[in-house]
């Protein structure tokens, strides 16, 4: 408790509040425009760890951090075109509040929610942090290679829409991180002789490359098509009943999202589409999904900022990202010569404590930022996507040219854009490459360092019954979506048969009535399974097997 | 969308297909991970190959047993990507490719290279101006004045701000800036 209030008086420093303000504002803003999210921006923002403190820098990027959870809610809400997938469960009732001209109310409760939710998921933080790095400091190479086996696995299953595409994801990232002189042996690695790739590909480039160039590459392939900004109405406020309706969501959001958050278990899509079935199944209204139910913009949004804040758990106390920013906050620990890890606790308690600080400060300024100002927030999505674009391509090649600034950086990272380019086209997810880049290195060390201990006895690696129960889980989630997939298969196959007798039905009723209502039904859920919003329309009944119900079928096999 | 538009939603069906370019699986997706699932299997050669090349030490885990295992997910996962995309690419709805489109990432990836080469000679804002302009306008900004004068504000701020106020060096041109 003591160290909070140190932390607090760390955070609270004039200087650390203008970080905090300067962070929290580029988030939002950040969160808002799509095409850009908060592990580009941290990315790069890295250079600037060369010119602040630590504190300073590690404060601001912890507001982006945040600041991009609210900030994408409005995005959905607004647009229904997701900045990021853990904002896709919002987007399916948010939007649809937005189109029936309550978008005020809709945008209220998603700050207020995400106020809620990271102020809880941080006291949550700030209660876990220290106990979890307690039991962390007799953790030894065996376990730290145990966790980081879970940690791969889940994040190739979780972060993409199957387990084929995530892992192959994770897998070329992790090949990009061997890349360079082996710490070891000194031999380097996938050079070819490039001077400039001794010394490893830059985090920076890496991302900037999968993310800003993939998708500009990507919008210059497909041509900018119009989008449809909502416009909102009034101020945003939450009316007696919105409220009354609210806040159960809230607090079931952030029940499901912190624990499910900070298990090393991949990032904040997954409770989103929980706490949206969970909203969706105890509902007083549930005729009302589909059509804008505030609950289902609370409860998502909710899930989506404490799992945010559940993230930091694994990250700070055991140094294990789980979702691409940690990975690239993890990054700049590493550029002060900090390790997250247990003795982060230890060693740099007041940095650490600073840093929880200004998360509940952080909170705070979001909601005054966003409540109030929701509307200037809004204006920026009026910004067409050529200047977005443009704009991301100019800072990309700053920030390419801050880390490294060689022409064959520029290689690399044109040749990595058209990878990432290829990727997206592909329906691959670029997140868990991220991850993979950073924690196979690190994963790899572990596991050399295990067996250095243990002269070579592979045993060691389940020397503990901790890292017994870890591989077994690490087995249990890569047979899990096999049997899912049956399952699946043969629920496809039925809603498959059921769907052509609708579709015979349905062209009976147009040729007698003309249109029907239940098609639009459906759509919600449709847009949730593909978990990637793109497939809302054109598909016809077979592929998407449409249906709500679906939708959160198919979270669970996620 | 094969149901008409519903009298509570005027264009939803219209605006939902603006942002939903293409269904879940078109033969355009289907060619990319067959591609993507080729280089990787390409990919995983060289990391084998590079992988061979290592020599190994006394430890358990020597330099290559990283390499090797990638090279080798690398191989399996890319094999079945293209796999899958070279089966699904026969089944899949024709969608139209145009050659435009690719013309437009060619610009785009040819602005790149230009920045690349004229930033040493031209400094900062010049070039980052030229990349705005070349970059909105391939894709389909309307006003080239206009954007001109964006991609100047734009790289004139990014300049003050980390050059000036951080203290990051970026390459100046004959004129300072």
């Amino acid at each position: 408790m003591d160290a909070l209030l140190t932390g607090f008086a760390e955070a609270l420093t004039p200087a650390n509040l203008f970080w905090a303000l300067i962070g929290v504002t580029i988030g939002t803003a950040v969160g808002v425009l799509p095409g850009i999210g908060p592990a580009l921006t941290v990315a790069l923002l890295l250079p600037i760890t060369f010119r602040l403190e630590p504190a300073a820098a590690l404060i601001m990027f912890a507001g982006i951090y945040y600041g991009g959870m609210y900030g994408g809610s409005t995005t959905s809400i607004l647009l229904n075109t997701p900045g990021e997938s853990a904002s896709v469960a919002t987007a399916l009732e948010g939007n649809k509040m937005a189109r029936a001209g309550r978008g005020a109310a809709a945008l209220a409760t998603a700050a207020i929610g995400s106020f809620v939710a990271g102020t809880i998921g941080t006291i949550a933080l700030t209660i876990a942090a220290p106990l979890v790095a307690d039991i962390a400091t007799s953790f030894g190479p065996p376990e730290y290679v145990a966790l980081m086996a879970v940690a791969f696995v889940t994040v190739s299953a979780l972060l993409g829409p199957s387990l084929l595409r995530g892992a192959a994801s994770l897998v070329i990232g992790a090949t990009l991180g061997v890349v360079g002189i082996d710490t070891l042996t000194g031999q380097p690695r996938l050079t070819f002789g490039v001077p400039s790739l001794l010394d490893g590909i830059d985090v920076v480039i890496v991302v900037v490359a999968l993310f800003a160039l993939g998708e500009t590459f990507a919008h210059a392939l497909a041509g900018t098509g119009h989008t449809r900004v909502e416009p909102v109405r009034g101020v945003p406020m939450l009316s007696r009943a919105d409220f009354r309706r609210s806040w159960p969501a809230w607090l079931r959001g952030t029940a499901l999202g912190f624990p499910i958050g900070s298990l090393p278990a991949g990032g904040a899509d997954v409770p989103t589409f929980l706490s949206y079935g969970l909203e969706k199944r105890l509902s007083k209204h549930p005729e009302e999904f589909g059509h804008g139910a505030i609950e289902g913009v609370a409860g998502p949004e909710s899930a989506n900022n404490a799992a945010a804040a559940g993230v930091l758990v694994p990250l700070l106390t055991i140094g294990l990202p789980t979702s691409a920013t940690a990975a690239v906050i993890l990054t700049a620990f590493q550029s002060y010569g900090l390790q997250p890890g247990p003795q982060l606790f230890t060693e740099s308690g007041d940095l650490v404590w600073a840093l929880i600080a200004s998360l509940y400060i952080g909170n705070v300024l979001l909601l005054v930022l966003n409540l109030p100002l929701a509307r200037v927030w809004a204006r920026l999505l009026g910004i067409p996507a050529y200047g977005i674009y443009a704009g991301v391509l100019v800072f990309a090649c700053l920030g390419t040219f801050a880390a490294g600034g060689t022409m064959a950086d520029l290689v690399v990272l044109t040749v990595l854009g058209l990878i990432g380019l290829l990727m997206r086209e592909a329906g691959v997810p670029v997140a868990p490459a991220i991850v993979g880049l950073i924690l196979a290195p690190l994963a790899e060390q572990q596991l050399r360092r295990a067996l250095a201990l243990s002269d070579g006895d592979w045993s060691v690696l389940v020397s503990s019954p901790l890292t017994v129960v870890l591989w077994i889980l690490v087995a249990a989630a890569l047979l899990a979506p096999a049997v899912l997939a049956v399952v699946r298969h043969v629920r496809r196959r039925e809603v498959r048969e059921r769907d052509q007798k609708r579709d015979q039905e349905r062209d009976r009723d147009r040729e007698s009535a003309g249109g029907s209502g239940r098609d639009s039904a459906g759509e919600p859920g449709r847009d949730g399974a593909g978990g990637s919003g793109r497939d809302g329309a054109g598909g016809s009944g077979r592929d998407s097997v449409g249906g709500p119900d679906r939708g959160s079928s198919d979270v669970d096999g996620q | 969308m094969t149901a008409p538009p519903e009298p509570g939603q005027p264009d939803s069906a219209q605006t939902d297909r603006a942002q939903a370019d293409r269904p879940l699986v078109d033969r355009a997706q289907a060619r990319a991970t067959a591609l993507l699932g080729l280089i990787m299997v390409i990919g995983a050669i060289v990391v084998l190959v590079d992988a061979a090349r290592l020599r190994d030490s006394d430890d358990a885990v020597g330099p290559a047993a990283a390499p090797t295992l990638l090279g080798i997910l690398l191989g399996t996962t890319g094999l079945l990507l293209a796999v899958q995309g070279a089966r699904s690419a026969r089944t899949a709805p024709e969608s139209a490719l145009e050659k435009r489109r690719l013309w437009r990432l060619a610009g785009l990836v040819g602005a790149l290279i230009a920045f690349a080469l004229l930033l040493p000679i031209m400094g900062y804002v010049v070039s980052s101006t030229a990349l705005f302009t070349a970059a909105a306008l391939l894709l389909g900004a309307p006003h080239p004045a206009r954007v001109v004068a964006y991609g100047w504000t734009v790289a004139v701020a990014a300049f003050l701000i980390f050059d000036r106020l951080i203290g990051l060096s970026l390459p100046a041109g004959p004129w300072g800036f």
